[in-house]
C-alpha cells in the first residue's frame, strides 16, 4: 500500500484526477443536504397546516356540542357538557403536542382560543346547570352589626390589609375621592417625594415640580398635568382622559381613551388598554428647567412613540390598542 | 456515600447558584439586577420577557434570572421554577394599593412544588421615597409570619440608592450554602 500511495503521489494526473473526483462527491453531498433541508422545511410547514385544520375542526365540533346544550334537558346537558370538558383537554394535549411547530404568535392565538373555548363551557353550565346559592345565614347578621361597630370603636389605623385599600395615609402626598375641582401641588410639596392620585372624576390636575414617581387609580374624566418624573409612572383603570408628564418610565393599565402627552426618556408600555393615544410632552409653566435638573431626565431623548403593547406580540403588526394623535388634533396650550 | 452526598459533592464544586427574581410590575426587580451588578440604572425600560446575568460574588456564581412582572408575564414564571436556589421577591414599599395582590402572588408560589427547596428573600424596595411602608409594615402586609414552608427573610432596601442591596443577597447566599454545599 505503501508502494502505491509512493507510486500515486508521484504521478501528477492521477492525484488531478482524484481531486476532481473528491470535489464531484462533494457536491453531490451538498446537494443531498440542500435537498433534505428543502424536504424538512417543508415537513415543517405541512406540520403546521395540519395542526391548524386539525385545530379548528376539532374546536368546531366542540362548539357544535356547546350549542346543543341550549333547550336540552338536564341530563342531556350533563352528558353534553362532560364530552365538551374531555374534548377541550384532548385539544389542550393536541396543542401541547404540537407546540415546536407553530411561533410564538400562533401559540398565543390558539392558546388564546381554547380559553375561550373552555370560559364558554364555563358560562354554557353556569346557565344550564346553576349551582345551588349558598350563603350564611349569620352574614347578614354581621353586616347589621358592622356600622355600629365603627362608630363605637373606630378600627386600628395601622391594621395591615385596611391600611393597603384604604385611604392613603398622612405621608403619601396626592389626592383622592375628589370630583368637578381644580387641584395644585407646588414644587415644595411634591420634590422627590411619590404622588399618589386615586378616585377623581372630572378634575384639572395641575403638578407643579418633580415628584420621584407618580401613581394614578380610577381617573376618570380628568385633565391631568405633572412636572418632570424622577422614575415611573403607574397608571390604572384610567379613562377619557387626558395626561402630560416627563418621566423616566410610564406603564399603563386597563386604561381607555386617554390621551397622553409624553416625554419618556425609557420606554412606555402599555397593558389591557385600548383607545389609548400618545403625542410629544407640550406643557410648560415657570421653573419646568429647573424641575427637569432636579429629576435628572435627559430632555434630548424621549421615545414617546415607542410604546410596547404586552397584549400584543405579534412582530411586524402595529397593535390596535394605542396610536399616534395626529399633529393637526394635539393640544399646544394647556392654561391661557 | 449516599447519592445527596454526591450531588452536594458536584454543587460545591461549581459553587454556582440560581437565583430567581419576581415581584409585581413597576417594583424594581431590573433596577435591583443592574444596581447590583453596577450598571446604569436610568435607561431602565419595563421588562418585556426577562433578564439574565450571571455575576461572581464572594467566590459564588450566581445566576440571576429577572423575569418581568406584568399581569401578563405572570403566567410565565413558572416556566423558570427548575431548580431554583433561591427565591429573591421584590416589592414596591410605595405602591400600598397593590400588596393584596402582592400577597396573593407571592402565596401562590411558596405553593409551588418546584419552588419548595427555595429560600425565600423579600426586598421590601424603594426605602427612598418618603410614602415607602417599612419592612415591618410590609412583613405585615405580606404575612411572612405565616411562611413555615420556606427560609425567608424580609430586607429594606433601595435599588436606586443601592442601600441594603448587598445586606440581602449576602443573607440570602449565607442561607442556601448552608444547605446546599456541606459544611467542611
Amino acid at each position: 500500500i505503501r508502494i502505491n500511495d509512493f507510486l500515486r503521489g508521484e504521478s501528477g494526473g492521477s492525484t488531478v484526477q482524484e481531486r476532481l473526483q473528491r470535489r464531484n462527491q462533494a457536491r453531490l453531498e451538498d446537494a443531498e443536504r440542500r435537498k433534505e433541508a428543502k424536504q424538512s422545511r417543508s415537513v415543517a410547514e405541512e406540520r403546521t397546516e395540519y395542526f391548524f385544520s386539525t385545530f379548528n375542526s376539532e374546536r368546531a365540533s366542540i362548539e357544535e356540542v356547546l350549542s346543543g346544550c341550549s333547550g336540552a334537558d338536564r341530563a342531556a346537558v350533563t352528558q353534553k357538557l362532560e364530552e365538551a370538558t374531555v374534548k377541550t383537554a384532548e385539544l389542550q394535549k393536541f396543542l401541547n403536542d404540537n407546540m415546536f411547530v407553530l411561533n410564538q404568535y400562533q401559540l398565543k392565538t390558539s392558546q388564546a382560543a381554547l380559553q375561550k373555548l373552555q370560559a364558554s363551557i364555563a358560562e354554557t353550565r353556569e346557565e344550564a346547570l346553576p349551582k345551588k346559592k349558598f350563603a350564611f345565614r349569620a352574614r347578614t347578621k354581621a353586616a347589621d352589626k358592622a356600622p355600629v361597630q365603627v362608630t363605637a370603636t373606630p378600627p386600628p389605623a395601622d391594621s395591615g390589609s385596611d391600611r393597603a385599600d384604604g385611604p392613603p395615609a398622612s405621608e403619601q402626598c396626592g389626592f383622592s375621592n375628589v370630583n368637578n375641582e381644580l387641584l395644585t401641588k407646588t414644587a415644595e410639596e411634591i420634590q422627590n417625594r411619590d404622588v399618589l392620585l386615586t378616585h377623581l372624576t372630572n378634575c384639572k390636575v395641575r403638578l407643579f415640580g418633580s415628584p420621584s414617581t407618580l401613581h394614578l387609580k380610577h381617573i376618570d374624566g380628568c385633565e391631568i398635568l405633572c412636572g418632570p418624573v424622577a422614575t415611573s409612572v403607574f397608571v390604572d383603570r384610567c379613562r377619557n382622559s387626558v395626561l402630560a408628564f416627563p418621566c423616566q418610565q410610564l406603564r399603563t393599565h386597563n386604561t381607555t381613551d386617554t390621551r397622553v402627552y409624553l416625554h419618556v426618556t425609557s420606554r412606555a408600555i402599555i397593558e389591557d388598554c385600548s383607545g389609548v393615544s400618545f403625542a410629544p410632552f407640550s406643557w410648560s409653566y415657570s421653573g419646568i428647567e429647573e424641575d427637569f435638573t432636579v429629576s435628572g431626565l435627559d430632555r434630548d431623548r424621549n421615545n414617546w412613540s415607542q410604546v410596547d403593547d404586552f397584549n400584543w406580540l405579534a412582530a411586524g403588526l402595529p397593535s390596535p390598542n394605542w396610536t399616534v394623535i395626529p399633529e393637526e388634533d394635539r393640544k399646544n396650550t394647556w392654561d391661557p | 456515600m449516599g447519592l445527596l452526598t454526591i450531588l452536594k459533592k458536584m454543587k460545591q464544586k461549581e459553587r454556582e447558584m440560581r437565583l430567581l427574581m419576581l415581584g409585581l410590575d413597576n417594583a424594581g426587580k431590573t433596577t435591583i439586577l443592574k444596581k447590583f451588578n453596577g450598571e446604569d440604572v436610568s435607561t431602565i425600560s419595563p421588562t418585556l420577557g426577562f433578564n439574565i446575568k450571571t455575576l461572581e460574588h464572594r467566590g459564588f456564581k450566581l445566576n440571576i434570572w429577572d423575569v418581568g412582572g406584568q399581569k401578563s408575564l405572570r403566567s410565565y414564571w413558572r416556566n423558570y421554577f427548575e431548580s431554583t436556589d433561591g427565591l429573591v421577591w421584590v416589592v414596591d414599599s410605595a405602591d400600598r394599593l397593590r400588596l393584596d395582590d402582592c400577597r396573593r402572588e407571592l402565596g401562590a408560589l411558596l405553593l409551588e412544588e418546584r419552588l419548595a427547596g427555595a429560600t425565600l428573600l423579600v426586598f421590601a424596595n424603594k426605602q427612598d421615597l418618603p410614602g415607602a411602608l417599612s419592612k415591618e409594615a410590609i412583613r405585615e402586609a405580606l404575612a411572612l409570619d405565616d411562611i413555615k414552608s420556606h427560609h425567608w427573610c424580609v430586607i429594606g432596601c433601595s435599588a436606586v440608592t443601592g442601600e441594603n442591596l448587598l445586606a440581602g443577597v449576602d443573607w440570602l447566599l449565607d442561607d442556601i450554602a448552608a444547605r446546599i454545599f456541606t459544611a467542611d
